[in-house]
């Protein structure tokens, strides 16, 4: 993985004392609180409801063993013995002080890590694919370019005050796994064959989508640019955002997102008008060059692979005894992935475990312990996806039920990747003071309700994603079934939609109609999903036979229970 | 109208430094309508006029003979197109000495792009300033894309202000005043 040089550990660094600086003269009362709130945002500090709230980056969801073990000490020394990773490759602490916040980056500094521009108006945390590098269907390996932006965007002065955040995701494989299209900007990278294999373009280019976004205004992003070559990202994205930061709305904090610009101008108005700016800055020295994508480029080759054979399933499931088989089986099917490398697999730990914590949180034995599995079993490295949970990315075949065994006892071990219980969530209003609603108890009861793994299992994938405001942090308009809380008079509801997908066939689900009381969702979810089981055709999974179907019969199911209410309610007056 | 005692000045491989304010920012608003210009102490000041108001005045022949004299200059406010009104800032080079662009409130970010397009896009050489809602801790990102001078608001403590400009030694991206920083230059 990429390794600070001099420049990168020097800029942290210096940011760490301004940083201090900053605290200082906001406990010495020199800076106002409103003044100073834009600046610890930019440096990822909240004020939440109990305490500030920390979020440091891990660009583009990969980080080192040693990395996770500083997440799991300052967890243990600042926080409250825990740290909830979120939907776009951070963690959070939520129990943090002020006091303390520039010692934590002093810390983070020291593994080379940042919480650098993981919140505020500007350009965030950069996030892509958490199979970068090791997924059988990529075509292009993201991260040297997720890199190069993750530098070039970092302390980038004309835009440290846009009109709104700004989000980029970079996805270089057949499926998308980064929610490319639900971006500020997404950014597809492709091997152009047909492209003069000239020694600045290498061959790699960019298709470029802007104004997508969830939120209030849910839109899937319109492509405006295909086959940039790489190496011109910095001015075409300086264009882009140079329009953006001009023309955003400002007046309006929620029509600010480039989404709503791009909106009402027209795809193809904006298009032309970064098109426009570009063409006069598209030849200068912002550019990347050859030189520094060979020196970022150098950290992404592969590790120390050994030349093992393929196994096959049943070569793998013959380590487990006959009593964990099915578990193990299980746990094959569900949390480990293809690898490019003969006898390599992917595994994904759930940090999903039915109706304990939140989704998403580790504890900091968790860390440390997973810290050392990376260590024995994936070259000493790990990802975080954006559906919250880690990925030992380079593991060998044969050491699967090794890990398997070891990844239990840390209670990691769950087989409930992509399925129902794998809930999305953000931390909802046990935390966060923008939620209108509690995230974390709504899946509590729905990982209660569906405990059982057989059920699971034969549901087969759906996606459940719950946001506690419309900010929609738990992505629930890209969720099979949304959980979205609202607020009614001070009384905290719950709006369903159903019909969202992530992935290339990306869609934003339809609100199914009035709300629903916290204590009516898990029954609500209940019968969306018998309605599945009773309709669908062989093979069919639940988003299929949603499209299939339509939303009728879904809705029927999910009201019945109120419907029924109201008729005896209606028999009795 | 509005002007401080002093400014900070940090020209393109000078430099910081505290110099008097020789220029006081008209608003324009006393009477968009007359265009004539208000009357600065005297004459003792020198006058930044709303560019709306150059754009609408630059043809009064009492207007052109002022700023012939240098004492004018404009400040852009942050929803004034300085692309779209390219041809009169190419014209005014010959007139003003310096220009301005506005920040009605320190997170609005517009006018680090206006001075970008004045750097990049422009060719203005002269001197940018910061003016209104400028704060210590802007202060980097306004040099760094193109302004020369700031005009911080009342109540900021300017020793503090001073020692901003130079809080990091390397840089990731090109600005104005320096390109990217490269291993081979350390």
């Amino acid at each position: 993985m990429y390794k600070y040089d001099h420049i990168d550990q020097t800029l942290v660094d210096q940011r760490v004392a301004q940083f201090r600086d900053q605290v200082a003269r906001r406990l010495n009362g020199t800076l106002a609180e409103e003044e100073f709130r834009p600046l610890r945002l930019q440096n990822g500090l909240y004020h939440q409801r109990h305490a500030y709230m920390l979020r440091v980056a891990i660009p583009y969801g990969l980080f080192s063993s040693n990395q996770l073990r500083t997440l799991a000490n300052i967890s243990e020394k600042y926080d409250r013995g825990y740290g909830h990773f979120t939907t776009r490759q951070n963690i959070q602490f939520n129990w943090i002080t002020l006091e303390d916040t520039p010692n934590i980056l002093a810390d983070l500094a020291k593994v080379e890590m940042h919480a650098i521009q993981t919140s505020g108006n500007c350009i965030r945390n950069i996030t892509s694919d958490a199979f970068a590098g090791v997924a059988g269907d990529e075509y292009v390996d993201p991260r040297p370019i997720c890199e190069l932006l993750r530098q070039w965007s970092t302390l980038h002065p004309e835009f440290a005050h846009l009109p709104r955040k700004f989000k980029f995701a970079v996805n270089g494989a057949k499926e998308d796994r980064t929610v490319l299209l639900c971006h500020d900007v997404g950014i597809e990278l492709k091997k152009s064959i047909d492209l003069n294999n000239g020694e600045l373009t290498n061959g790699l280019t960019a298709d470029i989508y802007a104004g997508g976004g969830m939120g209030r205004t849910p839109i899937l992003g319109s492509l405006i640019k295909q086959g940039l070559p790489w190496q011109l990202l910095p001015s075409y994205l300086t264009a882009l955002l140079r329009v953006y930061n001009r023309f955003g709305r400002r007046d309006n904090i929620y029509k600010a997102r480039i989404k709503i610009l791009v909106k009402a101008l027209g795809p193809e108005e904006f298009a032309r008008q970064v098109e426009g700016e570009w063409l006069h800055i598209q030849n200068g020295d912002d550019n990347f060059t050859k030189a520094e994508w060979d020196r970022v480029a150098k950290h992404f080759t592969k590790p120390a692979y050994q030349t093992l054979p393929t196994l096959t399933n049943a070569q793998v499931l013959a380590s487990a005894t006959a009593t964990e088989k099915i578990a193990f089986a299980r746990w094959i099917e569900r949390n480990v992935k293809p690898h490019q490398v003969p006898g390599y697999a992917s595994v994904i730990l759930s940090l999903k475990p039915h109706g304990t914590v939140a989704p998403g949180d580790a504890t900091t034995a968790q860390m440390n312990a997973i810290a050392n599995l990376a260590d024995q079993y994936s070259f000493g490295e790990l990802r975080v996806t954006h559906e919250q949970n880690l990925v030992l990315a380079d593991v060998e075949q044969a050491k699967l039920f090794e890990l398997w065994q070891a990844a239990k006892q840390q209670h990691v071990a769950l087989p409930n990747v992509g399925l129902l219980t794998d809930i999305i969530a953000c931390p909802g209003g046990d935390f966060c003071s923008l939620a209108n609603a509690k995230s974390l108890p709504i899946a509590k009861a729905i990982q209660e309700r569906f405990d059982d793994l057989d059920y699971l299992f034969d549901l087969g994938d759906v996606s459940l994603n719950i946001s506690g405001c419309i900010n929609s942090c738990g992505h629930h308009h890209v969720g099979n079934i949304g959980v979205l809380g609202v607020d009614k008079d001070g009384e905290e509801w719950y709006q369903i939609t159903l019909g969202g997908e992530q992935g290339n066939d990306a869609s934003i689900g339809k609100v199914i109609g009035p709300s629903f009381y916290a204590d009516e969702i898990p029954d609500v979810i209940s019968n969306v999903i018998n309605t599945y089981v009773s309709h669908r055709s062989e093979d069919e999974s639940f988003i299929q036979a949603y499209r299939r179907l339509g939303v009728t019969p879904f809705k029927e199911a999910a009201y019945q229970n109120k419907n029924n209410a109201e008729k005896s309610l209606g028999a009795r007056t | 109208m509005s002007s401080q005692q002093q400014i900070l000045h940090f020209p393109l491989g000078g430099k910081i430094s505290l110099v008097p304010n020789a220029w006081q920012v008209w608003s324009g608003q006393e009477d968009a309508t007359n265009s004539s210009l208000p009357d600065l102490d005297h004459g003792s000041h020198k006058v930044l006029v709303p560019f709306s108001w150059w754009i609408a005045n630059h043809q009064n022949p009492d207007v052109l003979a002022k700023a012939k004299t240098g004492q004018m200059g404009v400040w852009f406010a942050t929803d004034d197109d300085v692309l779209k009104h390219a041809d009169l800032i190419e014209e005014g080079k010959q007139y003003w000495p310096l220009v301005a662009a506005h920040f009605p409130i320190f997170r609005d970010g517009r006018s680090f792009s206006t001075a970008a397009i004045l750097r990049d896009r422009l060719g203005w050489k002269k001197e940018i300033r910061m003016i209104g809602d400028v704060l210590i801790d802007q202060l980097l990102q306004g040099a760094r894309v193109g302004f020369d001078s700031f005009e911080l608001r009342q109540d900021q403590d300017l020793a503090v202000a001073q020692k901003q400009f130079d809080l990091f030694s390397v840089t990731t991206q090109n600005s104005w005043r320096a390109k990217r920083t490269l291993m081979s230059e350390l």
